[in-house]
């Protein structure tokens, strides 16, 4: 297994520059998702990773070796594609095989590590077959087996997903999980489904304009978010944002004031709440006054969003579906003081007991 | 884990860096080979004069000013634009016609249309020439023999007025069908949903192929022109061919080609007919870049 | 709407349709009358083929013995040229296709120094005229006694431009930049992903790039009738050509007539019968070429 290390890596194409600069280390045996919106470089970073582009500046060690010079090969890592990349003229054993063919291994070996691998995936009734003859899922086990059997000390995983319909990424998300547990191999993945780094990584790196954000556990970046970047980012519905200044033990809001227990610092610009920790109620009995604008309801959850005069629209989860609103109603707005996140000028968070 | 980095041992292989270079090699070999070469050697040739007394020598860019005004040289061009002026309308409007029809699929046996159409794309030029040749024959040609059954004259159609159109129409029969093959192909590349999206706003199947197709498959319309064009100034095996039926009115320099052809190997004069040559290629890319400045402004 | 709107409009429809294909028949009978020229011309003697009319077969077939003629005149030289065509088309035709196939695949997935000025310089090639190319070739190879050699046929016909930038078009298509770096991951190198992952996938674009190298090389005249001098190494469209001339200036007599026209006839069965087997090909690679220009 493998630590993989980045110290200041940089790459730009011509003069653009599309990672600025990233240091990181991905533990042995961890699950490391990239997120961020497309053009991050966040798919950039794990080809770089993979060896298939070249570094600008910085270095990357595997387990401690310098492999910046090294090729994709040999890195001695394994990577899945987002198209899946499946040889078309081969079948499926061959394309298993062709890696290890190519690493000059005893026949014997290769058939053992592909029909172990087979079994793993489920593979074995289709062993035979080109890959066009196969169903989306079947294709992505298929490139998963690849990887496998390369017996790689790493494996990267290039927005696997994204090919497949929503009932099977379900699916293919818990094998992912079953199979990271199985192998205890380090992983690292791409994705810009929030969803799936939320439920799959041990560790997330948000990026944003080929800067890391912040790292962090899933649960780390949706309840300390290091900025408002992450903040937005990470959490279904967005969190709101308002702009805010403080006023002595209160922070002033567009059409209202939340009071604290204690001063805030001086030095916020803005307050963010995620929509579970606003509570509606009777207008004029919130923090700020609004008007409901849609009502989506969910079955379990219901979301309210509310226009708020000079701070547009927020977002309110309610559990449940009968909530008793009703669109055009005018609420008051009250906001859960403990869960609150501020940010200064810079959009850096600013920690709320600070004061 | 079999594997370890610290026991890799990195092959011997081409890399990312290499490979491009070397999978150019053979083409680039040959590309300089037999056309840079040639082509530094003709503009190398054409600087120089070659007297009867005296042997060769380096004039500059003397066979150039007398090409410039080489009436020989114009006329040539004069005609091949004339020529154009008739061939590429027709042929280019009967092509993208016919590939409009057969993909709207209005039609009968569609398939056999379509290969009937490209066949004459491969028949040699000069057996076209020569099938066409007879067809004109004013003797025994089927066409005046068609014309003597119904009294009526027979049509000469190696005649001073006649020649360009004869000629035309040889290389309508070899290329429309070519053309054709090319608009078609790019109409089928259109995506379907169009169709149903304008069957959903009342296009009719006419409307359809007009409206929205046909603009959709301009700039394939433009590099057929631009083939068209070069393809024309570079005129040579029609008439060349057809010069021992059309004595009188098909001399030594008919074309630009044909000039430089007849310059470099009746009269030996390979440093003029050199100097023709790299006027002719400067003509083409004028007539070209012309087009597509044209053609840009007209997109704008 | 209803039943009668239905039937209103197919009628209309049916009658467009017959009127459209009634259009093509017209050019379709304007494309087939000189193929056909040839072959009731080759099948009449020589008197028949001023006597009779043009378009139809005469009652004295005498296809057979025009062929004979064909094949034994001058010590059977046709059948020399139609081998000697065969020949320069093939050879021409492999290696200018296989040189494409590499050069586009470099294009359509390598960046390398002078990449756009290489490719210019390949798509400008066709603006060149053939006299500013053939004579200063012929030139040449007379220096280095290449003149009247296959060689002279086949070498400058490896330069094949149209086939350089079909392969980049269809190797854009065909060949995903997964797909290659799956490879290399796999620990594939460069040539080896080429000829053990991708040249299979390519096969279609090196078949269309081969018969239009295969078709140019075979109706290829300007460049034989200069550097070919005597009659063992004319290809079949220079042999006809002369003979043809012959024909019409009286110096051969009237026999050459009807046996040019069998000549014609055998000359363009051989790349029709190819077009009309290989059709999935050519027209695949036309449409891969029609998406991206």
């Amino acid at each position: 297994m493998a630590v993989i290390t980045l110290s200041g890596v940089t790459k730009s194409f011509g003069s653009v520059s599309i990672i600025k600069g990233v240091d990181l280390t991905i533990d042995d045996g961890e699950f490391v998702i990239f997120v961020g919106p497309s053009g991050s470089g966040k798919s950039t970073l794990l080809r770089l990773i993979a060896g298939l582009e070249e570094t600008s500046g910085g270095h990357i060690l595997i387990d401690g070796t310098d492999v910046t010079d090294r090729g994709p090969a040999e890195r001695a890592l394994s990577m899945v594609f987002q198209s899946y990349a499946l040889y078309p003229t081969k079948t499926v054993r061959q394309n298993m095989s062709f890696g290890l063919e190519v690493a000059r291994l005893p026949r014997a070996e290769i058939d053992r590590r592909v029909d172990a691998a087979a079994a793993i995936l489920k593979l074995e009734p289709y062993m035979a077959r080109k890959p066009r003859a196969l169903s989306g899922g079947q294709r992505q086990r298929v490139a998963i087996g690849r990887a496998i059997v390369r017996e790689p000390v790493a494996f990267l995983f290039d927005e696997p997903l994204s090919n497949l319909d929503a009932a099977l990424r379900v699916d293919m998300r818990v094998e992912i999980a079953k199979l990271h547990r199985r192998l205890a191999a380090t992983m690292v993945y791409v994705t810009h489904d929030q969803v799936e780094a939320m439920t799959l990584a041990d560790k997330i790196v948000v990026l944003d304009g080929g800067v890391i954000q912040q790292v962090g556990s899933p649960m780390e970046l949706y309840e300390r978010p290091a900025n408002l970047f992450v903040a937005q980012f990470i959490g279904s519905p967005k969190m709101n944002v308002l702009p805010a200044s403080a006023d002595g033990r209160a922070i002033i809001v567009p059409g209202g004031k939340v009071r604290l227990a204690a001063p805030p610092p001086a030095m916020i610009a803005h307050l963010g709440a995620r929509p579970e920790n606003i509570v509606i109620t009777p207008p004029g009995q919130g923090d700020i006054d609004g008007r409901v604008d849609v009502v989506e309801r969910l079955g379990s959850d219901t979301f309210a969003y509310v226009t708020v005069p000079d701070a547009g629209v927020l977002t309110v989860r309610i559990v449940g579906n009968d909530v008793g609103i009703a669109i055009d109603q005018p609420v008051g707005l009250a906001f859960d003081t403990q869960r609150l996140h501020l940010f200064d000028t810079r959009g850096q968070a600013v920690p709320v007991a600070a004061a | 884990m079999t594997r370890s980095l610290a026991g890799h041992r990195p092959r011997v292989i081409i890399g990312k860096k290499i490979a491009p270079y070397v999978l150019l090699l053979p083409f680039v070999l040959v590309f300089v080979a037999f056309l840079i070469v040639p082509m530094i050697y003709a503009f190398n040739l054409s600087l120089h004069k070659t007297a009867l007394v005296g042997g060769t020598r380096f004039v500059g860019f003397d066979n150039y000013a007398r090409a410039f005004v080489d009436p020989n040289f114009w006329s040539g061009v004069w005609l091949l634009v004339r020529f154009g002026l008739i061939q590429m309308p027709i042929m280019l409007s009967l092509a993208l016609a016919f590939a409009l029809i057969l993909d709207s699929g209005l039609v009968y046996a569609r398939g056999l249309f379509r290969i009937a159409f490209f066949l004459p794309y491969a028949v040699p030029a000069v057996i076209a020439t020569l099938m066409w040749g007879y067809l004109y024959g004013p003797a025994y040609g089927p066409i005046a023999q068609i014309a003597a059954f119904l009294s009526l004259p027979k049509p000469d159609f190696f005649s001073e007025n006649a020649i360009l159109g004869s000629i035309a129409n040889i290389t309508i029969w070899e290329y429309t069908g070519y053309n054709m093959i090319i608009y078609f192909a790019a109409l089928q590349a259109i995506p379907t949903d169009l169709e149903e999206a304008s069957k959903m706003d009342g296009a009719s199947a006419f409307t359809y192929a007009v409206r929205v197709k046909l603009p959709m498959i301009v700039p394939m319309i433009i590099v057929t022109i631009m083939f068209s064009i070069i393809g024309t100034l570079q005129l040579f095996s029609e008439p060349y061919l057809i010069t021992n039926l059309a004595r009188s009115v098909i001399n030594s320099h008919f074309t630009p080609n044909y000039y430089a052809y007849t310059l470099a190997f009746t009269a030996q004069q390979y440093n003029y007919s050199a100097a023709i040559s790299f006027v002719l290629g400067a003509v083409v890319a004028v007539f070209s870049y012309a087009f597509m400045l044209a053609s840009n402004r007209g997109a704008r | 709407m209803g039943i009668v709107g239905n039937t209103v409009r197919s009628a209309r429809f049916r009658l467009s349709r017959w009127v459209l294909t009634a259009i093509l028949c017209i050019y379709l009978v304007y494309t087939l009358i000189p193929i056909f020229y040839v072959v009731t011309a080759s099948t009449k003697t020589n008197a028949d083929l001023f006597g009779t009319f043009g378009l139809w077969f005469s009652d004295d077939f005498h296809l057979r013995e025009n062929l004979v003629d064909l094949f034994t005149m001058q010590d059977g030289i046709f059948l020399r040229w139609l081998g000697n065509t065969f020949f320069y088309a093939l050879t021409s035709a492999i290696g200018a296709a296989f040189f494409a196939l590499l050069a586009g695949y470099a294009f359509a997935k390598y960046d390398f120094a002078g990449k756009r000025l290489l490719f210019a310089l390949v798509l400008g090639a066709v603006m060149i005229p053939q006299t500013a190319l053939v004579i200063p070739l012929y030139l040449l190879f007379s220096k280095v006694g290449l003149l009247n050699t296959p060689l002279a046929v086949i070498l400058p016909s490896l330069v094949f431009p149209p086939g350089v930038f079909l392969m980049r078009v269809y190797v854009e298509e065909a060949v995903s930049d997964e797909i290659i770096d799956a490879g290399r991951v796999d620990g594939a190198g460069e040539l080896h992903i080429l000829s053990g992952l991708t040249f299979r996938l390519l096969m279609p674009g090196f078949a269309t790039v081969f018969i239009l190298a295969f078709v140019a090389a075979w109706n290829n005249y300007f460049l034989p009738l200069v550097v070919m001098s005597t009659s063992d190494q004319f290809p079949v469209t220079v042999g006809l050509a002369i003979w043809y001339a012959s024909a019409t200036t009286g110096s051969g007599g009237n026999l050459l007539f009807t046996v040019v026209m069998a000549g014609s006839l055998v000359s363009i069965l051989p790349v029709i019968l190819a077009f009309l087997i290989m059709q999935r090909f050519w027209q695949g690679g036309l449409s891969a070429g029609s998406v991206k220009a």
